[in-house]
């Protein structure tokens, strides 16, 4: 992908979500993230790090919002407008969300980017090619849901001190100083099960690649897939619960099906979609 | 694995018949990695590579995770050499998933602060020696060490690696064995094992249509929490069930459930009387089941009563019943925070009494079987064997000890003077990957090897219906040659003290394949030694054949004590666990000290939870420092204020404040465990870990709260959207 072709090329890589560009891709990769199974166990987000050579950064680069955690497990309390109640006690316990980054296909990440650092794949993934990433933060600043984290430092010096380096996953880098980062969708281990796919002459089949955090999730909460595959565990969540990509507001035939997609309306296109919580009163 | 003849290459070659798991291939155009670490490793050429060593290809072998007690089977992936990752094991209790520890200890095999090598006290502190120069040292004070003078402090132990430990003790005509763990479940085994006469029974959850939990964390921190999130799904699908929640301080678990609520700490027992009560009388519930006192003792239990002692509101009672009784079968469970406490196995007593009431033992509470090795089974730890361990070394009763998986200098309280008492013993041996605070006390240190570079199996301490052993593998070379593993260090010591039938193995890996081999006929399923060993380790599970057991019932006594206000110290302590640090052992992973608390979303120290009324009471905000003070000490951290405590609680979690462990822990946070007054169980011996009472004052400081930023509501968008569970058993219920 050269920047010359990305230039010239443009609108294809630049889709708006009117487009519905993703119909012609390769792949579509997506997750489905279900909240009634989801416990917030925070299991995700530490094989995040394990997987994607994360830093560690410290109490007090974390206490400025520095820590490089793509996949964070956020927790809301109930409020009345929600919902909840005001009683004396938290009742209905808390709200967990893990929150990744969601993967636009009309990510207001990348037509900000001074020097297309950030782009879309022809397999629906936001990418982020740290060469050629300035560190100028645009992207940062335009993402509306705070999932794009920025080597502020050269966290690497301190991050893993010896025999810890022997850990470091050899299929990505370790990022450096001025280098902004986000959630890849595990992009490396979708490499390998793509090559694994084309050396057997066969198509990539559900199940064939798998994320780290959806891997470990205790729960099965998440799902992760390709919606090019109309019979992906993933497409057919997307389905049953009718949520379509292109679209910023869904039309249901049931407004009780769970199925909702974050900041919707912001006309992001998210590739996840998360299903309600349930609580009983 | 020093000392034997079967090095790395032969090892490997070995594995490689096996070829485990599910072999990741990637693509060649991806670039080779070749690891070649100037001055660390041999250059070998890949010209004839070994069959598993391709580069750039991650393979992956089984083992067996011993971050935490559970014993959840993984995978681990190795590539050129290393292990970089672990997965769970699919066909494992813990099925593929993996909880954030599991996945951390990865970063414990890779530790930069672990032990290398030996070390001996030299002059009043701690030096490097050979193991030459540590046997000698062994064989001087050990070796004559009387019968009876000598114990194993430990954590949970299993397999054969406890069965050596048992051959030595006897051999020692010692059969002292202290298994302790700070966080247990020993008063509800206590409980179990005297109604049902069955410790850990099976808690069938996805039977279960309600569940009323007082203080089991069961998808956080209680007994096999990987294994019980799994069920959880099954029990939150389909119908869907309703999780009721009661403890002082909201657990992962409670922020889950459909209704939680705040009980005085130690009044669950109350509790658990009142919900009886309602069902009794405003449901009609058949009492048949329960005694004529048990009945009188509920009768006067009603909910004006209850309310006053418990905190816990008539209306809420009412709701639990409801909930009981709509969603049948239920399960009623006892944890941590109803079971440590003075009153704690009366607590467990009337809770075990709500499943009597509605029937579930044999529904949802069904009997484990009992696996046919005894000898393997896990040795599962409490907390009266620190108290009593605390006792006899007071007294002066052993000459040499041994400590292994467990650190009571950090997590025993104050009022023990444990490390005081320690210092009558007088030889300490401190079997240990790292320089804790145990460690450190220690006369002799012998350095452990990772659980990912060494031989063993383990029998998982909860696994009621499938009995298996889960194998450990060693995943990669040693990152020391010096490190042995504690089956290698107990052979040893087995065969050092000529013990008969020990002689004849090299190493633990030989022993454990003899072990094998020697496995009746049943359990290799046809297959040769050889061939059985290889299908073993690849699988990383053996079953083990079980007969299945039965359950009684015969309910104890029920009673309760009245609440006993403390005006001196006004606030109850609660010494809470979370996952991150768990009982402290964690505190040296630096991925979990920057994980956020589940709950309160601190992350890299410590903090104090409160209700918004007892901090407008106390004058603080978040931030602002407090000093917590029991009888026995004081100490301080920030508050954090949420709605999920009671509003006479003050909540600190256990596993900070560290005074050694290494640089991730030293000097990080409090350690509230050392601040207990004095109290335990009456019945079962058992440490009353949350019978603390405090008082809290302000200190006048202040700084901002490590906690993950950002806001804690969602003022008005859809971030997480709640439905309610009717919608949901409409639209997708069976």
């Amino acid at each position: 992908m050269s920047l010359k072709n990305i230039l010239e090329n443009w609108s294809d890589y630049r889709r708006t979500a009117e487009d519905g560009g993703h119909h012609d891709y390769e792949h579509m990769w997506a997750m489905a993230i279900d909240l009634n199974k989801c416990t917030g166990c925070n299991a995700c987000s530490v094989a995040c790090y394990a997987e994607n050579n994360l830093p560690t950064v410290g109490k007090k680069r974390m206490m400025k919002g520095q820590g490089m955690h793509w996949l964070r497990v956020e927790r809301y309390w109930d409020e009345p407008d929600m919902g909840g109640d005001e009683k004396e006690y938290q009742e209905r316990g808390g709200s967990f969300l893990p929150m990744m980054c969601q993967q636009c296909n009309a990510a207001p990440c990348e037509p900000v980017c001074p020097v297309a650092a950030t782009y879309h794949t022809p397999d629906g993934l936001n990418a982020q090619v740290y060469n050629r990433c300035i560190g100028s933060r645009y992207c940062s600043n335009n993402c509306p849901y705070r999932l794009r984290y920025f080597n502020f430092y050269s966290y690497y010096e301190e991050s893993w001190p010896e025999p810890l380096n022997m850990q470091l996953n050899p299929d990505l880098s370790v990022r450096d100083k001025g280098v902004m980062e986000k959630c890849t969708f595990c992009v490396q281990r979708i490499r390998v099960g793509k090559d694994a796919a084309r050396r057997e002459g066969r198509e990539v089949h559900d199940g064939d690649v798998i994320t780290a955090c959806a891997q470990t999730c205790p729960t099965e909460a998440i799902v992760f897939g390709d919606m090019m595959d109309k019979s992906s565990k993933v497409s057919k969540i997307w389905a049953a619960h009718e949520v379509e990509l292109g679209k910023h507001e869904q039309h249901k035939s049931d407004p009780d099906l769970r199925g909702y997609r974050v900041l919707e309306g912001l006309n992001t296109d998210p590739c996840v979609t998360y299903l309600e919580r349930v609580r009983e009163a | 694995m020093s000392g034997n003849d079967i090095n790395r290459r032969d090892f490997m070659k070995f594995m490689g018949l096996g070829g485990v798991g599910a072999a990741t291939l990637s693509g060649c155009d991806m670039p080779t990695t070749i690891t070649l670490e100037e001055g660390k490793e041999k250059v070998v050429a890949y010209l004839a590579p070994e069959e598993y060593a391709i580069p750039g290809i991650g393979v992956y072998f089984a083992s067996t995770c011993q971050q935490c007690p559970s014993g959840c089977g993984v995978h681990g992936r190795i590539r050129e050499g290393r292990l970089l990752k672990l997965e769970g094991n699919p066909k494992a209790l813990n099925g593929r998933g993996l909880c954030q520890m599991g996945q951390a200890s990865v970063q414990s095999h890779y530790n930069p602060d672990r032990i290398m090598q030996p070390m001996a006290r030299k002059g009043g502190s701690l030096q490097p020696v050979s193991w030459e120069e540590a046997w000698q040292i062994m064989g001087e004070k050990v070796s004559g060490v009387d019968q009876g003078r000598s114990a194993w402090f430990t954590g949970t132990v299993s397999g054969h690696q406890s069965k050596l430990l048992d051959a030595l003790n006897q051999a020692w005509g010692s059969k002292e064995h202290y298994v302790y763990e700070a966080v247990n479940n020993a008063v509800g085994e206590a409980v179990n094992e005297a109604v049902l006469g069955d410790a850990v029974p099976a808690y069938r959850l996805d039977k279960a249509k309600s569940i009323l939990s007082f203080g089991a964390d069961f998808l956080g921190t209680w007994m096999s929490p990987v294994h019980f999130s799994r069920e959880y799904v099954k029990f939150r699908t389909g119908d869907r069930g309703v999780l009721v929640q009661v403890e002082p301080k909201m657990s992962l678990t409670g922020a889950n459930a459909d209704l939680w609520v705040a009980a005085r700490p130690g009044t669950e027992g109350v509790v658990a009387l009142g919900v009886a009560n309602v069902l009794l009388t405003k449901h009609q519930v058949n009492g048949n089941s329960l005694t004529k006192a048990a009945l009188d003792l509920i009768a006067e239990y009603n909910a004006s009563k209850v309310t006053e002692i418990s905190g816990v509101g008539g209306d809420s009672l009412v709701r639990i019943a409801n909930y009981l009784k709509d969603n049948s079968p239920s399960l009623v469970l006892s944890g941590e925070s109803a079971n440590n406490h003075a009153n704690g196995y009366q607590n467990a007593m009337a809770i075990m009494m709500l499943n009597v009431l509605l029937g579930n033992v044999g529904k949802t509470i069904e009997a484990s079987n009992s696996m046919a090795f005894k000898d393997l089974k896990a040795k599962r730890g409490n907390s009266r064997a620190l108290l009593d361990f605390a006792k006899a070394i007071d007294a002066g009763k052993y000459d040499v000890v041994f400590f292994m998986g467990a650190n009571p200098v950090y997590t025993s309280p104050s009022h023990l003077g444990f490390a005081d008492k320690l210092a009558k013993v007088p030889f300490k041996v401190a079997l240990s990957m790292f320089l804790d605070e145990t460690t450190l006390a220690a006369d002799l240190v012998l350095p452990l090897s990772s659980p990912y570079e060494e031989w063993g199996t383990t029998v998982a301490p909860y696994q009621p219906k499938n009995a298996a052993l889960s194998m450990s593998q060693p995943l990669m070379n040693p990152l020391s040659p010096e490190t042995k593993s504690l089956g290698d260090i107990l052979l040893s010591m087995l065969k050092h003290h000529g013990v008969a039938g020990y002689a004849g193995y090299d190493d633990y890996y030989s022993y454990l394949r003899a072990a094998l081999a020697g496995m009746p006929a049943s359990v290799k399923a046809g297959k040769s030694g050889d061939e059985f060993w290889s299908a073993s380790v690849q699988r990383g599970l053996i079953n083990a054949p079980s007969s299945p057991g039965s359950l009684k019932i015969k309910l104890g006594d029920i009673k309760q004590p009245g609440y006993q206000a403390n005006s001196g110290f006004p606030m109850h302590l609660v010494p809470s666990t979370n996952q991150n640090m768990y009982d402290g052992r964690n505190a040296n992973l630096s991925w979990l000290n920057e994980a956020p608390d589940q709950v309160s979303k601190v992350f890299w120290d410590s903090w104090a939870e409160v209700h918004p009324k007892t901090a407008a009471k106390l004058g603080v905000k978040e931030g602002d420092f407090v000093k917590i003070e029991s009888d026995q000490g004081a100490i301080e951290t920030q508050i954090y204020i949420h709605k999920g405590v009671h509003v006479d609680v003050i909540a600190v979690p256990i596993g900070r404040g560290h005074e050694e462990y290494g640089r991730y822990a030293k000097g990080v946070g409090v350690n509230p465990l050392k601040i207990l007054s004095p109290a335990e169980d009456a019945e079962s011996g058992e440490l009353a870990s949350y019978a603390t009472r405090v008082k809290v004052t302000k200190t006048g400081h202040s700084a901002d709260l490590s906690r993950l930023g950002g806001s804690e509501r969602q003022v008005g968008r859809r971030l997480v959207s709640t439905v309610a569970a009717s919608v949901f058993r409409r639209v997708e219920g069976a």
